[in-house]
């Protein structure tokens, strides 16, 4: 097995659950109605879970703790997709993003539970009933909010919009893609893909939502490479706060 | 725009003189009656409500409220609207006396599920499903069917077709990761580490 290319998949997806699930708890205290702020707190719960199941494997394989690789790294040593460190902004942006997201990571982890990586193929089948409520739980809304209201469409229609360019950037190639391929690890990005704008299509179908022609958007990528925006370094800053001022804190 | 958080938006406005206007709705979504089944084996017991927009939407939102620590095995939920209920006795008569045997009969027949309050102060517990053809006589086919010795404080009964049930292949939603210690509260000790913050801090 190729190791670098195995921590890479491994970052890549710790690091997109990690900050994801960080950025939906910035609702905690905020949700629209208490029962989805409960939801919704859950769920970001459940990401930050699944990100250290994931660093604890990655620590198997000889990187640092959990804790270490979570808080010391600078933005540029993160391999997130930029579209998951953007703000919240208002709900119907976070809703579309919980959607467009969790579709695409549901059947990620569908495709690792093959992984030739046994590890990684037994946490995969693990987290499969949590993903299965939160595609329950993002499509749910989808199909309410977008064909309840003209308000409710054209707030999901304007976040669809912009979301989009950033949701074709979780795709953005592996350096070590072919390998990985080759290597039964992981099926690919292009795959991904094509299976969720098919699913993606298919949920959307089912509202007054339209989506754009694939073809006419150009995915903003680089935050695999540790490119990112100017929002992922204050999330760090504040997520690190404790750690930082003591490393022996548990909280 | 209006605040996102309800309270603000929940302050009076303040009027123009000589305005008369009708009271505005409640902000505020209907509620949802939740059902959980603890254990394989075990009956259904009525954990709680919920606010949501409408049945689907109670399920899902349910699920979070009721189930992600204490997990179980299958939920169902139903509309307020949907619960019939008896009357509530003190305890010293059994509520199925008070529910009368001589009802109309339909001969269309729904299921209905019964759930009685067999103590003060705990949840409704599911007794069983009865067929019949209205609430009423639900009521009474529970009576046949579930009364004896027992002091019964009260019992609803809901027809089944209103209810949103947990089906076979959801069933795998509560089937999560083990390690869930950080969704309990008792586990983050936070009574232990102000204590020795404070001992640390006065020494």
């Amino acid at each position: 097995m190729n190791q670098v290319a195995l921590k890479e998949i491994l970052y890549k997806i710790a690091d997109d659950q990690l900050i994801l699930g960080h950025r939906n708890s910035e609702w905690t205290g905020f949700g629209p109605l208490l029962e989805e702020d409960i939801a919704f707190s859950s769920m970001a719960q459940d990401k930050i879970g699944q990100s250290y199941a994931l660093y604890q494997m990655l620590q198997s394989l000889g990187e640092r703790d959990p804790d270490t690789v979570a808080f010391t790294r600078n933005a540029s040593q993160f391999h997130n997709c930029i579209f998951v460190e953007l703000p919240n902004g208002e709900y119907d942006f976070s809703l579309i993003r919980h959607f467009l997201y969790d579709t695409a990571e549901a059947i990620r982890f569908e495709m690792l539970s093959e992984s030739s990586y046994q590890p990684l193929a037994d946490i995969s089948k693990k987290i499969r009933a949590e993903l299965r409520y939160h595609t329950l739980h993002a499509n749910t809304w989808m199909k309410q909010l977008g064909s309840a209201t003209e308000e409710s469409v054209s707030r999901l229609q304007n976040s669809l919009n912009l979301a989009m360019p950033y949701a074709l950037g979780m795709f953005e190639a592996s350096p070590y893609e072919k390998e990985l391929i080759s290597l039964k690890v992981f099926g690919g990005e292009d795959v991904l893909k094509e299976r969720w704008m098919k699913k993606v299509e298919e949920v959307l179908a089912q509202t007054s939502l339209t989506l754009p022609d694939w073809k006419t958007v150009q995915p903003i990528t680089g935050g695999r490479a540790g490119k990112h925006s100017e929002h992922l370094q204050p999330l760090l800053d504040e997520m690190s706060e404790v750690f930082k001022i003591d490393p022996t804190a548990e909280w | 725009m209006k605040s996102l958080d309800p309270r603000v938006n929940r302050l009076p406005v303040i009027g123009n003189p000589g305005e008369i206007l009708p009271k505005a709705p409640l902000d505020q979504f209907g509620t949802f009656e939740v059902f959980v089944q603890p254990k394989e084996g075990k009956p259904f017991q009525h954990e709680g409500i919920v606010h949501a927009p409408d049945l689907e939407m109670s399920f899902i939102l349910a699920k979070e409220a009721f189930t992600r620590r204490f997990t179980c095995v299958s939920l169902y939920v139903c509309d307020t609207r949907s619960v019939y209920v008896s009357p509530l006795t003190d305890g010293t008569n059994n509520a199925y006396d008070f529910i009368s045997d001589s009802i109309e009969k339909r001969p269309e027949k729904n299921s209905y599920e019964v759930y009685q309050l067999l103590k003060r102060g705990k949840q409704h517990v599911h007794a069983g499903t009865v067929q019949a053809g209205s609430p009423q006589e639900a009521m009474a086919e529970a009576k046949k069917a579930f009364k004896n010795d027992k002091v019964v404080f009260n019992v609803w009964v809901i027809k089944a077709a209103d209810i949103r049930f947990t089906s076979p292949e959801e069933k795998e939603l509560w089937l999560t990761l083990p390690e869930k210690k950080f969704r309990d509260a008792s586990d983050y000790k936070a009574g232990d580490k102000l204590k020795e913050f404070l001992d640390r801090t006065n020494a």
